[in-house]
């Protein structure tokens, strides 16, 4: 009976979790694990991707189900050679195999986190007014909400990354180190490339497209303090 | 020394809530280990007492009112339930959690459980202020500390049951995603305190909890 459902992608994260640290931390079927966790981590993404779309339309759940795996992948492609590299300037020799397992692993069980929060999201989307210039604070409070929740989820995937980490035979403050700066890529370059790959909730004013035609043009940091800081210091 | 699993189960119902007081994790465990528990009478027992409690909110406006939010109420929060049930267990069981399909429905029943022995314990509370508040928004304030509190003691149940069974911090959070899907679910199924005369029991159209307690804020002074 377990066997069968050890087949399901994911399963193993919520129930067989100690097995599969085990075999990661031996460095055991890095690449069947690998393969495992991006299934998992794809699956995932795409269910909460396809409610994420709904509140515009069936087009842009279609085009959300297929970018928010896109913005994990992506994600975790751009990073894992520097986290590798970090973890080994910092004092944790680890093979390229086991940091990318690990660093998927995190992902993987955020992306599982916001897959069980569909229901959740879907009913606040289906709540809410239809799209349109007059849903303006609609849309804001639709963007928060997503927000928080992709945010919050790939924190506590972390969670499973740092009871991996705590298993590697290493000092607690190289540990600690790595695991920092591990999150910290994750979470810079995962805002820009969701950034890059918007829109998401989709624009009140906009009509819905797969990738906006200024995609790389210009930066989701640059936004921040050139746009929103200075809105927000203007009401202070 | 006795253990928790030689512990009888109770006879009666009264017996299983009363022991959901005293010894919280009983009822857990004796669902862990093959034991007998009843965790769907225990959610439809529960659901009684969310009825008797929003049947005491209803009291604010009175007469048919009082029928509609005894209904409301229990749909609000088994909706709710329903909603959060998926993020309970995957997120438990990132956390830590080692999940049969019998200690889930046990954690999740005496979740429901201690949630309706709070609230019933805070009806006398909930009528005298439903019956003496004038205005819908001081009415929907005391609601919402009210639904705070139960929460918050509902939460001693929900966090040991987590922790016997292997989950291991942040899990608070998923309480504070119960309280928000709670509070927009009270608004998809609106109005639940007060209605115009010959109103309409549901009102229909799309609409988040937050404009909806700015509206009822502004309205509110004139609603009774």
């Amino acid at each position: 009976m377990i066997d069968e459902r050890v087949a399901i992608p994911g399963w193993e994260l919520l129930h067989r979790v100690d097995a599969l640290l085990a075999e990661v931390v031996a460095g055991r079927s890095l690449m069947r694990h690998w393969v495992r966790l991006c299934v998992a981590m794809s699956l995932g993404a795409a269910i909460y991707g396809a409610v994420l779309g709904t509140w515009h339309g069936a087009q842009l759940a279609f085009y959300d189900a297929l970018k928010l795996p896109l913005v994990l992948l992506l994600t975790s492609a751009l990073t894992v050679g520097f986290a590798w590299t970090a973890a080994v300037v910092l004092g944790l020799p680890l093979r390229f195999g086991q940091v990318a397992v690990l660093t998927f692993l995190a992902l993987a069980a955020g992306s599982l986190m916001l897959a069980s929060l569909a229901p959740v999201a879907l009913f606040f989307n289906l709540s809410a007014p239809t799209p349109g210039p007059s849903a303006r604070t609609a849309h804001n409070l639709l963007y928060l909400l997503h927000t928080a929740l992709v945010g919050g989820c790939g924190l506590g995937g972390t969670v499973a990354l740092w009871k991996a980490m705590r298993r590697l035979d290493a000092p607690l403050r190289t540990l600690r180190a790595v695991y920092a700066v591990w999150v910290a890529a994750f979470a810079l370059v995962g805002g820009e490339v969701a950034w890059a790959l918007r829109p998401f909730v989709g624009s009140v004013y906009m009509p819905v497209v797969f990738l906006r035609p200024d995609a790389l043009d210009g930066n989701v940091y640059e936004f921040i303090f050139t746009d929103i800081l200075p809105h927000l210091a203007s009401w202070l | 020394m006795e253990s928790i699993s030689d512990i009888p189960q109770p006879r009666s119902l009264t017996g299983v809530f009363n022991e959901l007081l005293i010894r919280p994790l009983a009822f857990l465990d004796r669902a862990r280990n093959g034991g007998q528990a009843s965790p769907f009478r225990m959610i439809a027992v529960s659901t009684l007492c969310y009825a008797l409690y929003g049947a005491a909110a209803g009291f604010f406006q009175g007469g048919d009112q009082i029928l509609v939010a005894a209904l409301k109420a229990p749909m609000i929060i088994l909706f709710t339930l329903l909603l959060c049930l998926p993020s309970l267990y995957v997120f438990s069981a990132v956390a830590g959690a080692e999940w049969t399909r019998r200690s889930f429905l046990a954690v999740l029943a005496g979740f429901a459980g201690t949630l309706a022995l709070v609230l019933l314990a805070l009806l006398p509370i909930n009528w005298l202020f439903s019956s003496s508040s004038r205005h819908l928004s001081s009415a929907t304030i005391i609601q919402f500390f009210l639904w705070l509190i139960a929460l918050g003691l509902a939460w001693r149940f929900l966090g040991k049951g987590l922790q016997a069974t292997g989950a291991r911090g942040g899990m608070v959070l998923w309480l504070l995603l119960f309280c928000v899907v709670s509070l927009q679910a009270a608004t998809v199924l609106r109005p639940v305190l007060s209605r115009k005369p010959g109103g309409a029991v549901f009102v229909y159209g799309k609409k988040s909890f937050l404009e909806h307690f700015g509206d009822t804020f502004r309205e509110g002074e004139t609603a009774r």
